[in-house]
């Protein structure tokens, strides 16, 4: 039973580890707390949604859906975060918030507000170990969310690009200084974080097999606590946090009861804030950057 | 034609002049060394001359062609590279990591790897922490790390700000030292410097900054006897840094 709890809640925390490295690339990179990932979540799921229901092939209706996000993520970087970057670092949050209101109201005038059923893409696969059950959609999740951490990884690790956005992370100054393009390092930032979390939003549609535009608003609450929980600004920070708040959120409802989880999750994050203030993983000084 | 050159240059942070019409030249393979009380303007003008801060009205040369509206990044590939002052290591980065950035733009990456075994068999601190965090270097070892950073950028013309600030005389000395050994390996370098007789004996150019004009030029040598001069930077009894002007 415990056991079971653990493998659905990892799979939980690979979607919230989506969001939550999203919001940590827009804020450890940018500085700047990128409250339209919630829509970006919704714009996975639901893209991908309304084209299967137009009768495209799955991996059409998918890609359509992550360039969808990536598009919107370049129109909230041209219309919200460049005009406003010298700006108090409110300005770009409220208008970014902006964005996600707009986006959601947006789908819900073209697909109302209830909760649509999504197709059972995968066929209703489990794979028994032991006395766990694993669904298709859950093992797929789980790659695809592991995939994406890992290749994400590697590019800060060991490319060039990497450390150009590392460097930006720490200094811009600096970075500029060394002959780094901030002005095209920045959407590429915001593209790649919008493709985290689209594909977010296509995973959890596919393991809950329901969307509707107001899904990414828990999913992207609970993405920020986890980037707080991990430590801000750190990358694997955000993928722990994502994994711990999975695991509470399935464990508090198996044992507590459903109507617990929000209190055990934000008084997880409570409970860790008032013990470690800079998060598991974060330094000290990357909270200043807020 | 000089590698750099500069004219009527005027550079303001908002109502601030911190350049009033600079014309300056840098020769090829030469060291010029920019001398100047504090907030005189040669922070500025390095800055202006990487197209780190853009100028209000003047015009910059570099290799024969003009470079004054090219953004930064096409500047370091040009050949022109910065050792900012206070050095500006990234911290979180390793030691390894802030070189390779260095090298970022190169299109000659190949050749990356053998340069930096170089850096290493100068630098032995370096190496033996290769990949540590950039932290735990010492201010002197630091600066070996910003310039060997700017130095794998290939540049035509290296740009130091004040790279002595802060070091032990020991360290001071080993700059020094490599200032006048890269320079007789045909670099090209332009020195901003607070410790002026040390500027003054290795350079072969000077140019002094007042208040973001040049108010002297000419042969160290002679410059070190200006009394002028003398009085103003080599003394005991330095003045206080003069006051910004509001530009007109
Ligand atoms: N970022 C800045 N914003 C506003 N004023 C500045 C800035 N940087 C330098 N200044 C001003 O410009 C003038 C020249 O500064 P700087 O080039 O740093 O001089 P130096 O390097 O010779 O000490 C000073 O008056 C300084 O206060
Ligand atoms: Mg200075």
């Amino acid at each position: 039973m415990i056991a079971q709890q653990l493998v659905n809640g990892v799979m939980l925390g690979a979607i919230y580890m989506l969001v939550a490295v999203a919001f940590t690339l827009a804020i450890g990179i940018l500085n700047f707390l990128n409250f339209s990932i919630p829509g970006l979540f919704m714009v996975g799921g639901m893209v991908t949604w309304a084209l299967l229901a137009q009768g495209w092939h799955w991996s059409i209706a998918v890609g359509a859906a992550l360039l969808a996000a990536a598009f919107v993520a370049l129109l909230v970087e041209r219309l919200s975060y460049r005009p406003s970057r010298d700006a108090d670092p409110e300005v770009p949050l409220a208008s970014a918030l902006g964005f996600l209101i707009l986006l959601e109201n947006l789908f819900v005038i073209r697909y109302g507000s209830d909760q649509l059923s999504f197709p059972a893409l995968l066929p209703d696969f489990n794979w028994r170990l032991g006395g766990l059950v694993i669904g298709g959609a859950q093992l797929v999740s789980l790659a695809v969310a592991v995939a994406l951490v890992l290749w994400l990884s590697v590019l800060l690790r060991r490319t060039n690009t990497g450390r150009r956005i590392r460097a930006v992370a720490e200094s811009r100054e600096t970075a500029v200084i060394l002959g780094v393009d901030v002005g095209r390092l920045v959407p590429q930032v915001f593209v790649s974080s919008a493709v985290f979390t689209a594909a977010g939003g296509v995973l959890f549609a596919l393991n809950y097999l329901q969307v509707s535009a107001t899904m990414g608003e828990g999913v992207g609450f609970k993405g920020v606590a986890a980037m707080i929980i991990g430590g801000m600004g750190s990358i694997w920070g955000a993928i722990l946090g994502g994994l711990l708040i999975g695991l509470a959120e399935v464990l508090t409802i198996g044992f507590l009861g459903a109507d617990l989880v929000d209190i055990a999750v934000y008084g997880l994050l409570l409970a860790l804030l008032i013990l470690r203030p800079e998060g598991l993983l974060g330094r000290p000084a990357a909270r200043e950057k807020l | 034609m000089a590698l750099l050159d500069i004219e009527n240059l005027a550079v303001s942070y908002g109502p601030v002049a911190a350049l009033r019409g600079v014309t300056l030249a840098v020769e090829e393979g030469r060291i010029t060394t920019i001398l100047g009380a504090n907030g005189a303007g040669k922070s500025t003008l390095l800055r202006a001359a990487l197209g780190a801060v853009a100028p209000r009205a003047g015009t910059i040369r570099f290799a024969g062609a003009d470079v004054t509206r090219l953004p930064v990044h096409k500047r370091v590939a040009a050949g022109l590279s910065l050792v900012p002052e206070g050095r500006r290591i990234l911290i979180t980065m390793t030691i390894e990591e802030n070189l390779l950035l260095g090298a970022h733009l190169r299109p000659d990456q190949g050749a990356v790897r053998a340069e930096m075994a170089a850096i290493y068999d100068r630098f032995p601190n370096l190496a033996s922490r290769r990949h540590m965090a950039a932290a735990c270097l010492s201010g002197g070892e630091q600066q070996m790390l910003a310039i060997g950073r700017a130095m794998l950028a290939r540049p035509r013309l290296l740009m130091l700000d004040e790279p002595s600030l802060g070091l032990s005389p020991l360290f001071v000395e080993r700059l020094f030292g490599l200032i006048a050994e890269l320079n007789r390996g045909g670099l090209s370098m332009l020195l901003v410097e607070q410790n002026t007789g040390l500027a003054l004996g290795v350079a072969h150019h000077a140019v002094v900054l007042e208040l973001g004009r040049v108010v002297m030029q000419g042969d160290p040598a002679v410059l070190a006897r200006d009394p002028r001069l003398q009085e103003a930077y080599l003394g005991e009894s330095a003045e206080p840094a003069p006051q910004p002007i509001p530009a007109a």
